[in-house]
C-alpha cells in the first residue's frame, strides 16, 4: 500500500468514565491511524478500552460519566472532531461514520419497524423523500441479502433471527456510505456459521463502497479474515500494532505472544489443555505506573514496574511496548507451542 | 383466543362470585342490623312486621341465597335506611357525578404528570429533575384531606374564586357548573401527577440507556426525534398498563374528596352506607364497582397484547 494521507487518525486518546468509586481511566493515550479503504483490527480481552475507543471515534461518549481528555485528538480528513459544532456532528455520525453494536437485537428498536430505521438514517442525511427512502430501505435489505426485502421491511425485530438482526443493523450503517464503519464486536453473539456469513457481508460492502473499517473484536480469527492492520489493546493503551502478518508470524510483544498463543488449535495433540493468560488486568481506576501486563508477563523486568516502555519501531508500520526491546534488555524470543508444527 | 376468552370470563364471574359472598358474610359478621336503631322505640309488633318486611326475619343462609339470586338477575334491592332508594336509582344518579370528576382528575393528572416524567427524565441530574421529584413526593405523601382544605382555605375563602364546597343542582351533567368542580379536581389530579411523573421517569431512565438508544444517536438523529421516536414509544407500555387501573378507580369516586367538597357522589354515599349498615345497598355497590375493575383488567389484558406485538409472538414481555 503506497503511503497517503489517513482517513482518521487518531492521537494520545484518552478517555476516563467518572464512577462513584472513583475516576475509571478507560483509555489512556491511544494513538493509531486508518488509511483509506483498509481495514484495521482493534483486539483484546474485555474492559481492554477497545470499545470505548469506538464509541469515542463514533462521539457517543457522553458527559457528565463519561470524558474525553482536553489534549486528545481524533482527526477526521485532518479536521478534530472533537471540535465539532452540532451540526458538524449531525452529518458526520451515520453520514461519514457509522457503528455497529455486538448485539443485534438490543441495538435495534423494538417497537420500530425495521425499513423505518433505515428510512431514518436515509431521511437524515440524504434529503430523500418519504417514498424514495422506503424504496432505498428495501434495495439495502436486499443489499445484505435478507430475503424477500418487501415483506421483511415492515417487520419489527423481534421477527428476525439473530444472523438477520445483524444483517438489518449492516444495512442501516451502510445506508449512507459511510466512508468509516466501526464494528464493535458484530459476530460475538452470532454462532460460528453466521459470523462467518456476516464478515462476508461486511467485507463484500467494505471492497464495493471503498470503505474504511476498525474492526474491534477479540476473537483472532474473525481478525484474521478480515484485517490489513492490527492494533492490540490492553489495559486502555496499544502494546503492539503492525501489519496482519507481523503480529501473526512476528508478534514482538509477551502479551501479543499469550494472545496467539491461547487461540485453539486444531493442529495441536489431542489432549493438550488450550493455552491461557494467568491472572487479571490491572484496575483502571488505578492503573499501574509501570507496563500493565508486568503482573502476568513471564519476562517481567524490574523496569517494568517502574516506568511504561516507549513503542520500539520494527519498520514497515509495526511498533511494540516492551522493555525486552530495550538495547540493554535480555534477547528473547517468542516461545514455540509444544507439540506444534 | 376463544378458549382463552371463555377462560377469562368464567374466572370473572367466579371471582365477582367470592366478592359478593366475602362482603355479605364480613356484613353478617358486624353486630346489629340496619334497623336495630330504629326499631328500638317502636312497639314489638310494628318491629316484627319492619323486620319482615325487609326480609331480616329469615335465618342467614335462606338470606345469602336470596342475595345472591338477586345479584344473578341484577336487583339489589331497597335501601334499608332510604325508603324507595335502589341500587339501579343510585348509579343513575350518582355514578357520572363521580365518573365526570374522576375523568377529569385523571386526564390533567396523566398530562400533567407525563410531562413532568419527560422533563424530570430529559433533565436527568438537573434543579428540574430534583424538583420533579421532590414534587411527587410530597404530592404522594400528603393526604387528599389537607390538599382540598388548602385549595378550600385559599382560592375559595381568600381569593373567592371558586365556590367552596357543593355541585350544581339540575345543570347539564357533563359539562355544567365547571365552577363547582375545579377545586375538587386539583385536590384529586395531585396523586395522579406524582404517579405518572415517577413511572414515566423511570421507565424513560430505563429506556435511554439501552443499545438501540445509542443505535439512534450513531444515526445522527435530532435529540428531539430520539426522545420522541425511540424513547418515549418504548417507555409508554408501562403507562398504558396503569392508565386502565387508574381510570376505574377514578370513576368509582373518592369517598374523601366528595366529603370534603360534598359532592353528591357514588363514593360518598358508599361510606354512608355503611355506616348505617345499608345492606342492600353496600352489596350492590360493591358488587358493580368489583365487576367494573374486573371488566377493565380484562381490557387491560387484550390491550397489552394489542400494544406490543413481541408478547404474542414470544410469550414474553420485555
Amino acid at each position: 500500500m503506497s503511503e497517503q494521507k489517513p482517513i482518521l487518525e487518531v492521537k494520545n486518546l484518552r478517555v476516563s468514565y467518572h464512577t462513584y468509586a472513583g475516576e475509571v481511566k478507560s483509555v489512556r493515550g491511544v494513538t493509531f491511524s486508518l488509511n483509506k479503504g483498509e481495514a484495521l483490527a482493534i483486539v483484546g480481552e474485555s474492559g481492554c478500552g477497545k470499545s470505548v475507543t469506538a464509541k469515542s471515534i463514533m462521539g457517543l461518549i457522553k458527559a457528565p460519566q463519561g470524558e474525553i481528555k482536553k489534549d486528545s485528538e481524533i482527526l477526521y480528513n485532518g479536521t478534530n472532531i472533537l471540535n465539532y459544532d452540532k451540526k458538524q456532528w449531525k452529518n458526520y455520525k451515520g453520514g461519514e461514520c457509522a457503528i455497529i453494536f455486538q448485539d443485534a437485537l438490543a441495538s435495534l428498536n423494538p417497537t420500530m419497524r425495521v425499513g423505518k430505521q433505515i428510512m431514518e438514517n436515509l431521511m437524515g442525511h440524504k434529503n430523500m423523500t418519504k417514498k424514495e427512502a422506503q424504496k432505498e430501505a428495501v434495495e439495502m435489505l436486499r443489499l445484505v441479502g435478507i430475503p424477500e426485502p418487501e415483506k421483511r421491511v415492515r417487520q419489527y425485530p423481534h421477527e428476525f433471527s439473530g444472523g438477520m438482526r445483524q444483517r438489518v443493523m449492516i444495512a442501516i450503517a451502510f445506508a449512507c456510505d459511510p466512508k468509516i464503519l466501526i464494528c464493535d464486536e458484530p459476530t460475538t453473539a452470532l454462532d460460528v456459521t453466521i459470523q462467518g456469513q456476516i464478515l462476508d457481508i461486511i467485507k463484500g460492502l467494505q471492497r464495493k463502497n471503498g470503505t474504511s473499517v476498525i474492526m474491534i473484536t477479540h476473537d483472532l480469527g474473525v481478525v484474521a479474515n478480515i484485517a490489513q492492520r492490527i492494533a492490540v489493546m490492553y489495559s486502555g493503551v496499544i502494546v503492539e500494532s503492525g501489519t496482519c502478518e507481523d503480529i501473526f508470524y512476528r508478534p514482538r510483544h509477551p502479551y501479543t505472544w499469550a494472545l496467539i498463543q491461547s487461540v485453539p488449535r486444531l493442529d495441536l495433540e489431542n489432549k493438550q489443555e488450550l493455552a491461557t493468560i494467568p491472572g487479571t488486568p490491572p484496575d483502571l481506576l488505578n492503573p499501574p505506573a509501570g507496563c500493565p501486563f508486568c503482573t502476568r508477563c513471564s519476562y517481567c523486568m524490574p523496569i517494568c514496574k517502574e516506568e511504561m516502555p516507549e513503542a520500539t519501531d520494527f519498520g514497515n508500520g509495526h511498533a511494540a511496548s516492551c522493555w525486552l526491546h530495550h538495547p540493554m534488555a535480555p534477547k528473547v524470543e517468542m516461545p514455540v507451542l509444544k507439540g506444534g508444527e | 383466543m376463544g378458549k382463552f376468552l371463555i377462560r377469562r370470563l368464567a374466572e370473572m364471574i367466579l371471582t365477582l362470585f367470592l366478592i359478593a359472598t366475602a362482603t355479605f358474610f364480613l356484613l353478617e359478621a358486624v353486630p346489629g342490623d340496619p334497623l336495630s336503631e330504629r326499631a328500638d322505640k317502636l312497639s314489638p309488633t310494628v318491629k316484627e312486621n319492619l323486620y319482615k318486611k325487609y326480609g331480616l326475619d329469615k335465618p342467614m343462609m335462606e338470606r345469602y341465597a336470596l342475595t345472591m339470586k338477586g345479584i344473578c338477575v341484577g336487583d339489589f334491592g331497597e335501601s334499608f335506611v332510604y325508603a324507595g332508594q335502589t341500587v339501579g336509582g343510585l348509579i343513575h344518579d350518582r355514578l357520572p357525578v363521580s365518573a365526570r370528576l374522576g375523568l377529569q382528575q385523571v386526564t390533567l393528572g396523566v398530562v400533567v404528570g407525563l410531562l413532568l416524567g419527560i422533563l424530570a427524565a430529559v433533565k436527568r441530574g438537573t434543579i428540574a429533575d430534583y424538583l420533579v421529584i421532590a414534587l411527587s413526593v410530597l404530592l404522594i405523601s400528603v393526604p387528599h384531606l389537607i390538599f382540598g382544605l388548602l385549595l378550600q382555605k385559599v382560592f375559595a375563602g381568600n381569593l373567592q374564586w371558586f365556590p367552596t364546597i357543593g355541585w350544581p343542582a339540575g345543570k347539564d351533567l357533563w359539562f355544567g357548573g365547571w365552577e363547582y368542580t375545579v377545586l375538587p379536581t386539583l385536590t384529586g389530579c395531585f396523586t395522579y401527577i406524582a404517579t405518572y411523573a415517577r413511572l414515566l421517569k423511570t421507565s424513560m431512565l430505563d429506556v435511554i440507556n439501552q443499545d438501540y438508544v445509542l443505535t439512534a444517536e450513531s444515526k445522527g438523529l435530532s435529540r428531539a426525534r430520539i426522545i420522541r421516536k425511540h424513547i418515549l414509544r418504548n417507555s409508554f407500555i408501562p403507562v398504558i398498563t396503569q392508565l386502565p387501573m387508574s381510570i376505574a378507580m377514578c370513576i368509582t369516586g373518592s369517598f374523601f374528596i366528595e366529603s370534603i367538597f360534598s359532592i353528591p357522589g357514588i363514593g360518598q354515599y358508599y361510606v354512608t352506607a355503611v355506616n348505617n349498615q345499608d345492606l342492600s345497598i353496600i352489596m350492590g355497590e360493591t358488587v358493580i364497582l368489583a365487576a367494573m375493575y374486573i371488566i377493565v383488567l380484562f381490557i387491560t389484558d387484550l390491550l397489552y397484547v394489542a400494544i406490543d406485538p413481541r408478547i404474542s409472538m414470544t410469550g414474553k414481555s420485555r
